[in-house]
């Protein structure tokens, strides 16, 4: 057990993680991301109310989530995050926004699904086109497909989707994913005379100014009927017959909270945030190192080791967060997480040191007193560690909102806290052993409070 | 080794008498209307305004019934240049006419603003609620299978005791705020309350779960102590540790509600209720409702006749033991009968080190354990 390789090996690998975490913190103000509640930004929760006709389905969630995230798209903003919260939500942060208002207007309007002409066409990258700014219905414009493969020279808007009475996918006779169009009585004499003008060429199907497709037509009478087929995929010609079909959002989406944050006043929560954060975290390394001296010294170096891993992986996420689909930044609940993780982290080394002491105090050798006290003590952290990671995880799956924010640092913080004590902690307690210095101060550190 | 004598299960009608008083005055506030909704709740526009040099409230208020919102209320927040105003739900295009209005009046810094239908609040509860439940299913398992269901239950019941102390707090804050006119503490409910309040929850259960260990490795040693003894010396003995690992959880949370901003306030008030709640509940909820409820065994009921039909002696000890700890008069004579000796022979037998053993228990003399009471004599 008082095996001193074993202690090193444990140190080493602790150190190690350690390290990993600061060069991923490095620079902090780049690693780490600030929500925009810190550094100020809009955000708004769109709430999707379901309809007979268009209910709140995963599908229809995914697909308006799509198309939310191409109109956020366009506002240009560095680092928007496109979240979904619940079963029927989405959160739309826009952190650093110049004019907020107007980019809810954006996200919030009702999307329009038009059929234009195709007038020219050529591959993203080519000179001859110039992708039109504020394109309009009346006039001719240069769109970019959805795919940002292709610039399409379109003309004037000829029909909208109200023409279409429903949409839907199927295959056609050799089992090619197609899209069945069926047209309202109104609309099929529209399209029929659409058709006459664009037979042979292609009609582009733009929604959002954004081309979605481009089929060319066939015939010029189409009996209130068409098919789009192509070299389509299954899921392509789904979402295709839904964009159709609802002519905008699959499902009718509400802003239901809208939030907007100065910069300056993000500035100032960030800074009281790590104010407290600073504070609360020198207070409470005064306290161990007052209370237990020389092992407040170990209890210390294991905080730090705790605050530089928790902050490793918030830089973590900040930074390859996006790629591995876990969005995550720091914002004020996060924060107040971080917080309160470092309690959690102090009562580890507290709940460890105060068993120490018991056997000390039953006449324990030092040596025997540590190992013992930490076995012990680490074997109860782990069962209270645990009751709170049950908390936290079950809050971070089926609560919403700032809840899970708050649940996911804590569940981090309970988590590294278990690593670091097991690691950290138990290395340096197990290479000090013999160390005189310590054991004296350690003991007298106690007896000062017996 | 045991360095206090509290007196925790003997009065336990005290502690439970001070939470119960604590519950019922918090849900006489709340029919009052002591709680506090915040404007995620009912919907409705919110702005949060900093300005460079502060005008007054009237000043704001004319300004705003401009917009026919001379109702809305106004409120100084922090260091008396910011103000919070709020207003019914606006359409976005009055929302903006406001915040246009407030920079053409006053030299304003920086304006964040909310917008918020009433059912998001709701919903974060809704979402919170399933939570609760679930989690305090999963906890009552984890914990029946770790420890004991009575233990399970106990914690479970001083969870509750938590939650109702907490709303029961921000109901009270709330109601003598509003009769006083003061806003000094964030009494509001929001989801971030809401959020803050489950975190401790677990957080709570933390502390529970370090006196229960205690009590379930004292159970093995129980000797011929009730049960009540038992987990009452067991209390004795973690209780430095409970008010460290308490203290080191509060001291961040407290610079929390001094420093913090507005929002981390919410989380930090209802943070530090919990906690404090949370520390006590687990000392003086969960442990007497454990050993009031694993007294009625049969084989503790046993236990307690024995030690009461055991003469003058023992009885006395027993009762010894439920006094003060200053209290050390007759301490001498009665000694050698006592828990003292009755714990030093089980753990012999046990071979587990309980207060004042060597770690060589089997080559102890008479002399030595003699000595030792001695020592532990004076230790008291």
């Amino acid at each position: 057990m008082l095996d001193k390789q074993k202690f090193i090996g444990y140190g080493l690998f602790a150190l190690v993680i350690v390290a990993v975490s600061a060069y991923f913190i490095y620079p902090i103000n780049k690693s780490i991301k600030l929500g925009l509640d810190l550094q100020g930004g809009a955000s708004v929760l769109l709430q999707a109310k379901g309809t007979a006709k268009a209910p709140v389905t995963t599908e229809s969630m995914d697909q308006a989530e799509n198309i939310i995230r191409q109109r956020v798209d366009k506002l240009g903003v560095a680092e928007p995050g496109i979240i979904r919260e619940g079963n029927n939500y989405i959160q739309v942060q826009l952190p650093g926004i110049k004019d907020p208002n107007k980019a809810l207007d954006v996200i919030g309007k009702t999307a329009l699904l038009e059929f234009r002409e195709v007038l020219d066409s050529e591959v993203i990258g080519g000179k001859k086109l110039t992708v039109t700014k504020d394109p309009t219905s009346d006039k001719d414009a240069v769109l970019i497909d959805k795919d940002k493969k292709m610039k399409y020279k379109v003309g004037p808007t000829l029909m909208t989707g109200s023409a279409i009475a429903s949409a839907t996918a199927g295959y056609d006779t050799n089992n090619k994913p197609q899209v069945d169009l069926t047209f309202s009585a109104e609309g099929g004499k529209l399209f029929d005379e659409v058709a006459a003008k664009t037979y042979k060429k292609q009609l582009a199907i733009v929604l959002d100014s954004t081309v979605q497709s481009a089929p060319s037509i066939e015939s010029q009478s189409y009996n209130g009927r068409a098919v789009i087929n192509g070299s389509f995929t299954l899921d392509e010609v789904k979402t295709l017959a839904l964009v159709l079909q609802t002519g905008a959002l699959p499902v009718k989406l509400e802003m239901s909270d809208i939030q907007t944050v100065g910069p300056t006043l993000g500035l100032d929560s960030l800074r009281a945030g790590v104010l407290a954060l600073i504070v609360g975290f020198i207070l409470v390394i005064i306290y161990l190192l007052v209370y237990y001296r020389g092992l407040g010294v170990i209890a210390t170096l294991a905080l730090a080791a705790f605050a530089i891993i928790l902050f490793g992986f918030a830089a973590f996420f900040g930074t390859y967060g996006k790629s591995i689909g876990l969005y995550w930044n720091m914002t004020l609940p996060g924060l107040a997480g971080i917080i309160l993780s470092i309690g959690v982290a102090a009562d580890s080394s507290i709940v460890i040191f105060e068993r120490i002491k018991e056997e000390i105090g039953s006449g324990k050798t030092y040596r025997l007193a540590m190992e013992q006290g930490f076995r012990h003590g680490f074997l109860t952290m782990v069962d209270a560690n645990f009751v709170t990671f049950i908390t936290a995880f079950i809050l971070y799956f089926l609560a919403v909102g700032p809840v899970r924010g708050f649940a996911f640092t804590l569940m981090l913080g309970v988590a590294i806290d278990l690593f670091v004590t097991y690691f950290f902690l138990q290395s340096m307690l197990g290479l000090t052993l013999n160390w005189k210095p310590m054991q004296k101060s350690a003991i007298t550190g106690m007896k000062g409070v017996v | 080794m045991q360095r206090f004598h509290f007196e925790f299960i003997g009065r336990k009608k005290v502690w439970f008498g001070i939470s119960g008083t604590i519950i019922i005055l918090g849900i006489i506030a709340m029919m009052l209307g002591g709680l506090k909704w915040g404007v995620e709740f009912q919907g409705g526009n919110q702005f949060d305004v900093k300005f460079k040099k502060a005008p007054t409230v009237e000043a704001i208020r004319t300004t705003l019934a401009t917009l026919k919102l001379g109702q809305s209320t106004i409120q100084p927040v922090g260091t008396g240049n910011e103000y919070l105003i709020r207003s019914e739900r606006l359409s976005g295009d009055t929302r903006g006419q406001v915040e246009t209005a407030l920079k053409k009046a006053f030299p304003v810094t920086d304006i964040s603003a909310r917008d918020i239908g009433p059912g998001w609040g709701q919903q974060v509860t809704d979402g919170a609620w399933k939570a609760l439940i679930a989690s305090m299913f999963v906890l009552l398992l984890y914990i029946s299978i770790r420890f004991e269901f009575k233990m399970a239950v106990s914690a479970i019941l001083a969870l509750f005791h938590d939650g109702l102390v907490v709303v029961g707090i921000y109901a009270l804050v709330g109601l003598l705020e509003a009769k006083l006119g003061l806003a000094w503490i964030p009494s509001e409910i929001t989801p971030n309350t809401v959020a803050a309040l489950l975190t401790i929850l677990g957080f709570s259960l933390y502390d529970t779960i370090v006196v229960f260990h205690r009590i379930k490795e004292n159970a093995e040693i129980i000797g011929k102590r009730t049960y009540s003894i038992m987990v009452n010396d067991s209390m004795n003995q973690v209780l430095m540790r409970s008010i460290n690992t308490s203290l080191t959880a509060l001291i961040p949370v407290f610079v929390l509600l001094i420093f913090g901003g507005q929002t981390l306030k919410d989380f930090a008030f209802a943070m530090f209720v919990g906690l404090i709640s949370g520390a006590y509940s687990s000392i003086f909820i969960a442990s007497p409702i454990l050993a009031l409820w694993k007294e009625t065994e049969p084989r503790y009921i046993m236990v307690r006749e024995k030690l009461a039909r055991g003469g003058k002696g023992e009885a006395a000890a027993s009762s010894k033991e439920r006094t003060t700890p200053t209290e050390t008069k007759g301490f001498t004579p009665e000694a050698p009968q006592a828990g003292n000796i009755i714990t030093g022979v089980t753990s012999d037998e046990v071979g587990m080190p309980p207060p004042a053993m060597t770690p060589t228990p089997k080559q102890k003399t008479a002399a030595q354990k003699a000595k030792k009471k001695a020592k532990k004599k004076k230790r008291r």
